[in-house]
């Protein structure tokens, strides 16, 4: 049964159905008020950012003689935002629909999703961690939940402050892995071996760290409190800086709570030259991997050499935080029109 | 026994991890970032009935284990188990209670049930899970794993008429 026939047999779902309208209200509320630009990023461009992890969609673009150039839909705003913020536009934010293709057959992921981006100029990364309570509380308070965030059957006080622990902390903790000599592949293959883990001679550092993190981390984060989880790997740096004490980490972190990952948070990396070269090694990899492949966006590193002022920013997945809100399990509970009522299997 | 690929996971099948037989009860693709890409499981012991989460590299081989359904009556309850028996060839098999669980309820001493067999060794017999014949709303009967309670939705192949997945 479709989504707007559950709700036309059984109007008491309406109610978990508008907690988005409300959610996303709240946020524009909370950054209005921040005096941030809400900032329209364009969904159908010409050239993504280049990251491997992610799959694109690919249409074409075409002229009047039906010559066709390749378009994409966008898989976040961030190099639209960050452009702006090389022009001068400060703090701002975006609320927008973002698309990442082969993310199906899962409770947490959409297709099509709606993401929410802000950007702080001239500001440490952990101040962007300050905001994640600080909007999260606020939502909350909007929906007239007060300190208390209720789902499923666990309380969160969300007027008290996070769990933060750096990755490397996490590690030691809760796999009784020291990172500093995890970060030798054969140090890492010798340690997941010994956890019984199957260890090939194809597989990546990085799926090494992530089949740990995955089984003995994750699980931990966000349980009693929300959790931020920072300092990740430099070679998972993505799109931030390296952390300028110690360039084997990276200036990221990411929150959880109750198991939910849903933030991703960079101190921004600035460095044109490093990051051409980031996207040059993760074009590469996804022409390793047979993903689709395009032209990276020239005109980003282009901004950056004109000189993008040091800012950090991070990506909420809003679908996932109105599961969080709504107390449901399912992102296809909080969208009127999921992708499996649009598709047919 | 033979390896299979996470490519090739479905709901209910029976794998061996940490060397002991599973079933797989939920499965989803995870892309956690940059060069890699994984398989979050709920994996159910055979031996002891408890649930718990893996996460599987993609494409990492795992050994699938072979299973065969019986058509089984429901004898009685002994020691840890309920014995059922073979309504062909009169063999009997116990299934440990943990496996069952709750479902115990909703059974029937002399109702037929289909049980999965799972060919261990030289030992005999292990039993890797139970299907249940359930009535429905309609009326139709369909058989469903045991972790279906009562008053539970379920989701049916229309075409086979068979059970697909909690809905």
């Amino acid at each position: 049964m479709k989504t707007w026939q559950r709700l036309k047999r059984n109007p008491t779902l309406w109610k978990q159905y508008f907690v988005r309208e409300q959610v996303i209200k709240a946020i524009r509320s909370f950054f209005d008020e921040k005096k941030f630009h809400e900032i329209e990023t364009p969904i159908l461009i010409g050239n993504p950012p280049a990251e491997s992890y992610l799959d694109v969609f690919q249409t074409t673009l075409l002229d009047r003689t039906r010559k066709g150039t390749p378009a994409y839909l966008s898989t976040s705003p961030e190099v639209a935002l960050k452009k702006l913020m090389t022009a001068g536009i400060g703090n701002c934010y975006s609320i927008t629909k973002s698309f990442r293709n082969t993310e199906m057959q899962s409770n947490t992921h959409n297709p099509e999703f709606t993401i929410l981006e802000w950007y702080r100029v001239n500001t440490q990364y952990k101040t962007i961690m300050d905001d994640c309570e600080t909007l999260l509380l606020s939502i909350n308070k909007t929906l007239g939940d007060g300190n208390i965030l209720k789902y499923q059957g666990k309380s969160f006080d969300l007027s008290k402050k996070w769990e933060r622990i750096s990755v490397k902390d996490a590690f030691l903790r809760w796999a009784n892995v020291d990172l500093l000599e995890f970060f030798e592949m054969e140090k890492a293959k010798k340690i997941c071996a010994k956890k019984g883990y199957t260890v090939a001679s194809k597989n990546t550092w990085e799926e090494l760290y992530n089949q740990i993190y995955l089984n003995e981390i994750e699980p931990h984060l966000g349980v009693d409190t929300p959790t931020v989880i920072y300092e990740f790997p430099g070679s998972m740096a993505a799109l931030a800086r390296k952390k300028p004490s110690d360039p084997r980490f990276a200036e990221r972190f990411e929150f959880y709570i109750a198991g939910l990952e849903l933030g991703d948070c960079y101190g921004e990396l600035t460095n044109w030259k490093e990051q051409e070269m980031r996207f040059q090694e993760e074009l590469k990899e996804l022409k390793r991997l047979g993903k689709t492949t395009y032209d990276y966006d020239n005109d980003f590193i282009h901004a950056l050499k004109e000189g993008m002022p040091e800012s950090s920013g991070i990506a909420v997945g809003i679908d996932r935080l109105i599961m969080l809100f709504a107390n449901v399990t399912n992102i296809a509970d909080t969208m009127f029109f999921p992708i499996g009522d649009l598709f047919e299997k | 026994m033979a390896s299979i690929s996470t490519a090739d996971f479905k709901k209910g099948i029976f794998v061996t991890f940490k060397n002991e037989p599973h079933q797989i009860m939920e499965f989803q693709h995870v892309n956690p970032g940059k060069g890699s890409a994984f398989v979050r499981t709920r994996l159910k012991s055979l031996k002891t009935g408890k649930v718990q989460e893996f996460t599987y590299k993609s494409g990492e081989s795992v050994e699938e284990l072979p299973v065969e359904t019986h058509e089984m009556q429901y004898l009685y309850p002994e020691g840890d188990g309920y014995v059922f028996m073979d309504n062909r060839t009169y063999d009997q098999v116990t299934v440990p209670k943990l496996l069952i669980g709750d479902f115990v309820r909703f059974m029937k001493e002399n109702d037929t049930y289909q049980i999965l067999i799972h060919e261990e060794d030289a030992k005999g017999n292990t039993v890797g899970g139970a299907m249940k014949a359930v009535t429905l709303e309609t009326g139709a009967e369909i058989n469903v794993p045991l972790f279906i309670k009562q008053g539970e939705m379920i989701a049916i192949d229309p075409e086979t008429g068979s059970y697909v997945e909690r809905a």
